[in-house]
């Protein structure tokens, strides 16, 4: 047994209000992949975090170990510098630029002062060569699929002579053969004694590739085990840790009620004149009602919601009713005045002005309602804050907190706050337990189950196949913008949910 | 997080002082009663400008433009009036719904075409400038004809009589008082908890003993400067505008977050253009107060202001990339602006010096800006 090359010890990290990692304890070791599951929030990304630099020596308890020594990473650049490169999904390329310019920016080969062009290209064609790439070093990146971004981005980390690459969730936005290929190369760069740690949700892929795998729950390290000592069946055991029964708490569905959202043909395109994104999306939404919405990335969720917002796309075609009126919402505020409203899953960059305080983004959208003769009367203003403040139990001392200061599930609180003051009649929410802890998300159930209580009717997006069919009442999975499939609580299964994802080839 | 807030707010009155008294040690008829007139004079026009600002760098928009808006619209109103034979009145309106009408032509062009508010504005600076010049035909264009006073004139020559002004001070004070005083009582009555007494007078008490302060000292002059008040009216607007009305909050909220305010259902588009909007009422206010103060329209009048109405923003603490400022803090900065101009002209420093002195505190002020995280 090799000594590790990267070890973790007791690894604390706070968050304002929220223990976001707790003694945790994880090592790697030279030649090995070592997959890091847990559901989300469970600690994965701090965890990265922490080691690629982005938190701070001195932000978190506890010691990195790189060779042995301790390893105290100011920023990412350092962290860099040591050897340790992050892959996330959102890639550092920049289009414009070629690929060889890509594969070396901030380190272009010089001579005497100035870019020396042909080594450039020369080693930026021997490195695509090494790797099977059939790629022009000349071609600029946003030519490229998002797979051979992905392999990009990990030439050019190991050309810096990374040892250890963090590949977070590598694959989810990969067609099923390019995820094949990158296995491939991941399991060469294992050979030649590169360490990865590998994070995905895809259970398959971690049993394919990894050596070891280490279980995360609730920030705390629950197991490491050699791969093949553990089953599909074990590994989630360790990360749910409960009963999947205890986590939803969907009420037994209510009579539904009145059909409050009808949409009939609704093809989408992105702009004007483009093709059709959303192609023939029918469904009807009833009081009362919970409605899923699944798919993969990019099948086209949260543009659906953001078109029946008014807030995105140009509608080629199809009807969209809202209880008896025909809607063409063309912008938020007129969705908002006809009973509709949109939670979104970004909720850092569309939910929240983060440096204002949580009653100002509470009542936000909902102004009007305290506003008369062109005058706030903030006494009301904040009164029916501090209704919501204390329904939402947000955890903060007072309304006057800025929202930026908020945990993950604290901001979604406030966002769906929000959302809810404007009295709506259809909540349309998208990722509504994103990166909120395991608490946080119990919570945001038992608010969707109050809301279907009240007679309104919710429209929900999820990524995880477990929440949606936990929390909905029927579920509609798109596949390359259509309607894949159509379930109701009976016919609920994975397999069956996962196979009208893939009906059709969002990548043909 | 607290000791650093607590800083800031003291830094800015601190570094007033700082100057005033540097200037004052120097050359003692800065504080003598004719030059602080001046200088509240000065002061008035600076400020007025930097609060029509305040509200575009609050959105996270920045007008380059307003100091040749400025000389326009004084000319265009100096032109009617001597060129015309228009009343002061009637002139006056007129620049001031030409000045509205440009403006909001601006902002349609902003948001409508999404051209950056600096490209836009930096194209007005220059349009604007040379309107201007063939607007007053490049010569000195008397803002009123013969040397009768009118309306135009008297923006900056006319002072409220002594008891007038303690009239004034005394009836704005009260009117802060009476508001407050309300505000509390409805508080009460829809059951949110009383805050301390003692934070609810800090804001009426502070506001009584600066306007009769201020007064006191005109008064040791001609009185009240017509142009002081003026400012004061646009104090009184801005400060409700961005604490009491949506419009206000939604400056606010664009600024910090423009896609977050759009999603929450703002109309961002007309808010942006009411901005501007609003930002050529002030340019138009500030253009007739300059050139009224210089007697005439000439090709300099309003030149580089645009650039003392940001520093003053940014002085006092108005974040550049937005969402974040206050109405005192732009009034302080200003202040500190003017204090700057009216001293180094006190002391006969050479107009050479003087731009570089201006860069400077532009440049430092900007720098804090950045440093403090605010920008």
């Amino acid at each position: 047994m090799t000594a590790p090359l990267l070890e973790v010890r007791r690894l604390t990290k706070r968050f304002p209000g929220v223990l976001a990692l707790s003694e945790v304890t994880f090592d790697l070791r030279a030649g090995e992949i070592h997959a890091l599951c847990g559901e989300n929030g469970a600690g994965k990304s701090t965890l990265i975090k922490l080691l690629s630099g982005i938190h701070p020596h001195g932000s978190y308890e506890g010691e990195i170990l790189l060779d042995g020594q301790s390893a105290r990473f100011a920023s990412i650049r350092e962290a860099g510098a040591a050897g340790i490169a992050v892959i996330t999904q959102e890639f550092a390329l920049v289009d414009e630029l070629s690929i060889a310019e890509n594969l070396f920016l901030g380190r272009e080969p010089l001579r005497s002062g100035l870019i020396d062009w042909p080594a450039m290209h020369q080693r930026a064609a021997a490195l695509l060569a090494e790797f099977g790439l059939h790629l022009d070093p000349g071609a600029p990146v946003g030519t490229l699929g998002v797979g051979q971004k992905q392999l990009l981005e990990i030439l050019r980390a190991l050309d810096k002579q990374s040892r250890v690459l963090v590949l977070d969730e590598p694959t989810a936005a990969l067609p099923e053969h390019e995820v094949a290929v990158l296995l491939d190369h991941l399991r060469r760069l294992r050979a030649r004694g590169t360490a990865c740690i590998y994070i995905s949700h895809k259970l398959d892929e971690v049993f394919a590739i990894a050596d070891r795998i280490t279980v995360l729950r609730d920030g705390k390290s629950v197991s490491t085990r050699p791969a093949k000592e553990h089953t599909v069946a074990t590994v989630i055991r360790d990360m749910v840790g409960r009963e999947l029964g205890d986590l939803f708490p969907r009420a037994a569905p209510h009579a539904a009620g009145p059909v409050q959202l009808q949409v009939e043909n609704l093809s989408v395109a992105r702009t004007a004149g483009g093709p059709a994104f959303l192609r023939d999306i029918s469904f009807e939404l009833r009081a009362g009602e919970v409605l899923g919405i699944g798919g993969l990335m990019g099948a086209g969720r949260t543009e659906l919601l953001m078109h029946l917002f008014g807030a995105w796309g140009h509608r080629l075609g199809g009807t969209v009713t809202l209880g008896n009126n025909p809607c063409v919402p063309v912008s938020p505020v007129d969705a908002i005045a006809q009973g509709l409203v949109l939670a979104s899953e970004d909720r850092r960059r569309y939910g929240l002005v983060l440096e204002e305080s949580i009653g100002f983004n509470l009542s936000l959208s909902s102004l009007r309602q305290f506003t008369k003769a062109g005058v706030i009367a903030q006494a009301r203003e904040e009164k029916r804050n501090q209704h919501y403040f204390d329904a939402m139990r947000i955890k903060a001392g007072h309304q006057r907190v800025v929202a930026g200061t908020l945990s993950g599930g604290g901001q979604q609180k406030v966002v769906l706050g929000k959302a809810m003051m404007t009295n709506p009649r259809v909540v349309l929410l998208d990722e509504p337990t994103r990166g909120i802890d395991v608490g946080a998300k119990v919570e945001v159930y038992e608010l969707i189950n109050t809301l279907t209580a009240e007679g309104r009717a919710v429209l929900l997006v999820s990524s995880e196949l477990p929440e949606l069919m936990g929390m909905s009442d029927r579920i509609i999975m798109l596949s390359a913008g259509r309607i894949g499939g159509v379930f109701s609580r009976a016919d609920f299964s994975q397999e069956k949910l996962l196979a009208a994802a893939m009906s059709a080839n969002a990548f043909s | 997080m607290k000791t650093p807030a607590a800083l800031k707010s003291l830094a800015l009155p601190a570094a007033l002082i700082a100057v005033a008294v540097f200037f004052a040690v120097r050359e003692p008829a800065f504080l003598g009663a004719r030059n602080l007139t001046q200088l509240l004079i000065e002061f008035a026009m600076v400020g007025t400008l930097a609060l029509g600002m305040f509200l575009i760098i609050l959105t996270g928009n920045i007008d380059l433009s307003v100091g040749s808006g400025v000389g326009l619209i004084g000319g265009i109103a100096a032109v009617l009036v001597t060129g015309h034979a228009w009343g002061a009145g009637a002139a006056l309106s007129a620049g001031l719904a030409v000045a509205v009408l440009l403006w909001t032509l601006m902002g349609a062009l902003i948001v409508k075409q999404h051209i950056p508010s600096f490209i836009i504005t930096l194209g007005g600076l220059l349009i604007f400038k040379g309107l201007f010049w063939l607007v007053i035909q490049s010569s000195t264009v008397p803002v009123s004809r013969g040397d009768e006073d009118n309306a135009y004139s008297l923006l900056t020559t006319y002072y409220l009589p002594q008891g007038a002004g303690l009239a004034l001070a005394g009836g704005a004070s009260l009117l802060v008082w009476a508001l407050c005083w309300r505000a509390r009582a409805v508080r009460q009555s829809v059951g949110l908890p009383a805050e301390a007494l003692r934070s609810y007078l800090a804001g009426p008490v502070t506001v009584t003993v600066l306007l009769v302060a201020l007064v006191l000292v005109c008064n040791r002059f001609r009185g009240v400067p017509l142009a002081l008040v003026i400012l004061g009216a646009v104090t009184a607007l801005v400060y409700f505008l961005t604490r009491h009305t949506p419009f206000g909050r939604y400056l606010y909220a664009i600024g910090g977050n423009e896609e977050a305010a759009r999603l929450s259902g703002i109309r961002v588009d007309r808010v942006l253009i009411g901005a501007f909007a609003f930002m050529g009422a002030m340019v138009a206010v500030t253009g007739f107060m300059t050139t009224a103060y210089s007697g005439a329209s000439t090709t300099t009048v309003g030149e580089l202001m645009e650039l003392d109405a940001i520093a003053a923003c940014v002085i006092g603490g108005t974040a550049l990339k937005g969402g974040r400022g206050t109405v005192w803090g732009v009034l302080l900065g200003a202040l500190i602006m003017t204090v700057l101009l009216n001293g180094m002209t006190l002391l006969a420093v050479s107009p050479e010096m003087k731009f570089i002195a201006r860069g400077a505190v532009l440049a430092l002020a900007v720098w804090l800006d950045v440093k403090l995280g605010r920008a």
